[in-house]
């Protein structure tokens, strides 16, 4: 079977989910006859016409806010920010308006909204998507995860971004769809054939092991199993655990595992401080602190904006598998 | 029959009568939180309103929001229960005095949200063919907000059945208009291609002409439409936080007051009548409210 990449899982759920319900569009900048920045919309605006693939001015509050319109209306608008660090621009839409629609409506009017927001840099440091500087690099996930009311999605690969896209756009809720930039072009992997739907909320088990549970998002998965492999010929088993939704978060799957393994590394590309990894690891340290051997560890960014070019400001394999060693020696 | 000045006396004093209670209200300790009244301002509502279908037409307003929801819907008992936070209210308690959604009803108190989420409305209406004329009603506090010129621009662009009506009532909170508000209001619209009206009186009969052939226009040609009405409000912006001159409030309630302009042009039998119902009916909505439960305990 031949093998998709990260981008064409994305451009296959657009492609699928606009097929299968006309009350599907897409809008945001450049996404028309240019297919987006990133190719994710290639070829929609061909196949649907630009009353269902709307080529916006720069305008991410306005736009952004009419999607949301659209969705109050019972449309399924999937709104492309071009880079997420973009999305600040549209905040005021998102927080006063889409988180809150549906709780002041009791529950009767429905937010069907998906924003697809390319974040992070290719964390090899080289290559693709290596350096934009701090103004597109960013990993903006945690602010919408304190916006009570949204639901958060980051997959770490093909299959995932074309399952939890197509569950993404089937929700009723706003939902926020981290698409980690720098896999657009590097990830691939086989994708099933037919209907393919991850539902949102459900972590997944990357690699099982015993020792060390290693909690990663996004590109960090990678990483994480990049390390299990190196560390698997010492004979130190790692399990890596992908949330795969931030919020909900699947709470259960992941204190599991901590209990299994009693030792536990959280992993993202955000800067640490005020970061989801916090969250994970008060979850756990509430629910299984008896059951730990040693403190929990994160590997994040640093506390800086993201420099340009190879640095050592995001998290690489060295850094992991050190956090991995440390928490094997404690306790 | 009921004619139209009756419709828009009946309607307005019910609303001034509404908003009279709730600062009642606010003073016994009957409601927590916020409000803020248009007081002075009910003929915009009115005027604007009548020409507008409930079951087809959709408004999103603002935090000044009480006049044209109740033009609109006709639920005071909703609206009284939604401030005093009672499960019987239009957002079940929980949204408050700037929050009343109800059918194609919306509003919320934040000035730069409404226009982006009114033009979705619009676009979407249009995608459906539905005939509806999207209102968002907004304020010479709101030009202040950027996201109204992106929307403007995208409106005309895409040619979206949307009417934007400012209530210019020359006050940002505290802050006057000639410290906020430069150059020309309908120019600005005007600049992105939109036609515009603009008039200088609280006149409800006026408004509703004007309002009459901004709605036509919009049904006919499916295009934007950018409307500003000069209007005063006579209490606080919310409660108590008043910093304008008395002596200005009191001249222009003696010279613009909608109410009093159109009271001598109806029956005085049937503007007592009008009145009467009216009393009563508020009263019986406070009276209803303060005895449904209140909405307290809420789960994730």
């Amino acid at each position: 079977m031949s093998k998709s990449l990260y981008v064409q899982a994305i451009n296959r759920a657009l492609h699928e989910e606009m097929d299968r319900d006309p009350d599907v569009l897409c809008i945001g900048e450049d996404i028309g006859p240019m297919g987006g920045l990133f190719g994710a919309t290639r070829g929609l605006h061909e196949r649907f016409g630009a009353e269902r693939v709307i080529d916006t001015p720069i305008s991410e509050a306005g736009y952004t806010g009419a999607a949301i319109g659209m969705a109050m209306e019972g449309l399924r608008p999937v709104v492309e920010i071009q880079f997420a660090d973009f999305v600040t621009v549209a905040f005021d839409q998102l927080n006063t308006v889409a988180a809150k629609m549906h709780f002041l409506l009791s529950g009767l009017a429905k937010v069907p909204l998906v924003v697809r927001l390319p974040y992070g840099v290719n964390l090899a440091g080289e290559g693709y998507m290596s350096g934009h500087g701090p103004h597109h690099s960013q990993s903006p996930e945690a602010w919408f995860c304190h916006m009570a009311g949204m639901k958060v999605v980051m997959p770490s690969g093909p299959a995932d971004a074309l399952g939890l896209l197509k569950a993404a756009i089937r929700d009723n809720s706003p939902v926020m769809f981290f698409e980690q930039k720098g896999l657009y072009e590097t990830a691939s992997e086989a994708l099933p054939e037919g209907e393919h739907v991850v539902p949102i909320g459900k972590a997944a088990v990357v690699c099982e092991g015993s020792d060390v549970t290693v909690i990663a998002t996004g590109a960090t998965v990678g990483l994480a199993r990049a390390v299990a492999e190196r560390l698997r010929a010492e004979g130190v088993s790692l399990e890596v655990v992908d949330p795969r939704t931030l919020v909900p978060l699947d709470t259960e799957a992941l204190v599991a595992s901590a209990i299994k393994t009693g030792r536990v590394v959280i992993t993202h590309e955000a800067p640490s401080t005020g970061g989801f990894g916090g969250e994970i690891a008060a979850r756990i340290a509430e629910q299984a602190f008896g059951r730990l051997h040693a403190p929990i560890r994160r590997v994040c960014g640093l506390d800086m904006p993201v420099p340009d070019g190879k640095n050592n400001a995001l998290p690489n394999e060295e850094r992991i598998e050190a956090a991995v060693r440390n928490v094997l020696e404690s306790g | 029959m009921t004619s139209d000045l009756a419709r828009f006396y009946q309607q307005m004093y019910v609303i001034r009568r509404l908003e009279e209670t709730l600062l009642e209200m606010f003073s016994a300790g009957e409601i927590n939180g916020t409000t803020h009244t248009c007081i002075g301002q009910e003929a915009t509502a009115a005027g604007v309103i009548s020409h507008l279908d409930s079951e087809r037409d959709v408004i999103f307003s603002n935090h000044r929001c009480h006049g044209h929801y109740v033009a609109f819907t006709d639920d005071v008992e909703g609206l009284i229960a939604e401030v005093t936070g009672r499960t019987t209210g239009t957002c079940g308690g929980k949204g408050g005095s700037q929050h009343l959604c109800r059918g194609n009803f919306y509003s919320n108190g934040i000035q730069g949200s409404i226009v982006p989420v009114a033009t979705g409305i619009a676009l979407a209406e249009r995608e459906r063919k539905s005939g509806a004329v999207t209102t968002v009603f907004i304020g010479d506090g709101t030009l202040g907000q950027g996201a109204l010129y992106e929307c403007l621009n995208m409106a005309s662009l895409w040619r979206l059945p949307l009417m934007v009506v400012v209530e210019n009532n020359h006050y940002a909170q505290s802050t006057p208009e000639e410290l906020a508000v430069s150059g020309s209001i309908s120019a600005r619209a005007a600049a992105f291609g939109i036609p515009t009206a603009e008039i200088t009186t609280t006149d409800v009969e006026e408004i509703h002409a004007t309002a009459g052939s901004a709605v036509e226009r919009i049904r006919a040609t499916g295009e934007p439409f950018f409307m500003v009405l000069d209007t005063y409000r006579f209490s606080p912006h919310s409660k108590g936080d008043d910093t304008r001159d008395p002596a200005e409030i009191e001249a222009r309630r003696a010279s613009s007051d909608p109410i009093a302009l159109i009271a001598d042009r109806l029956d005085p039998e049937l503007r007592a009548d009008i009145e009467q119902a009216a009393e009563r009916r508020v009263a019986d909505a406070r009276e209803a409210a303060l005895a449904a439960p209140v909405a307290g305990a809420v789960q994730a």
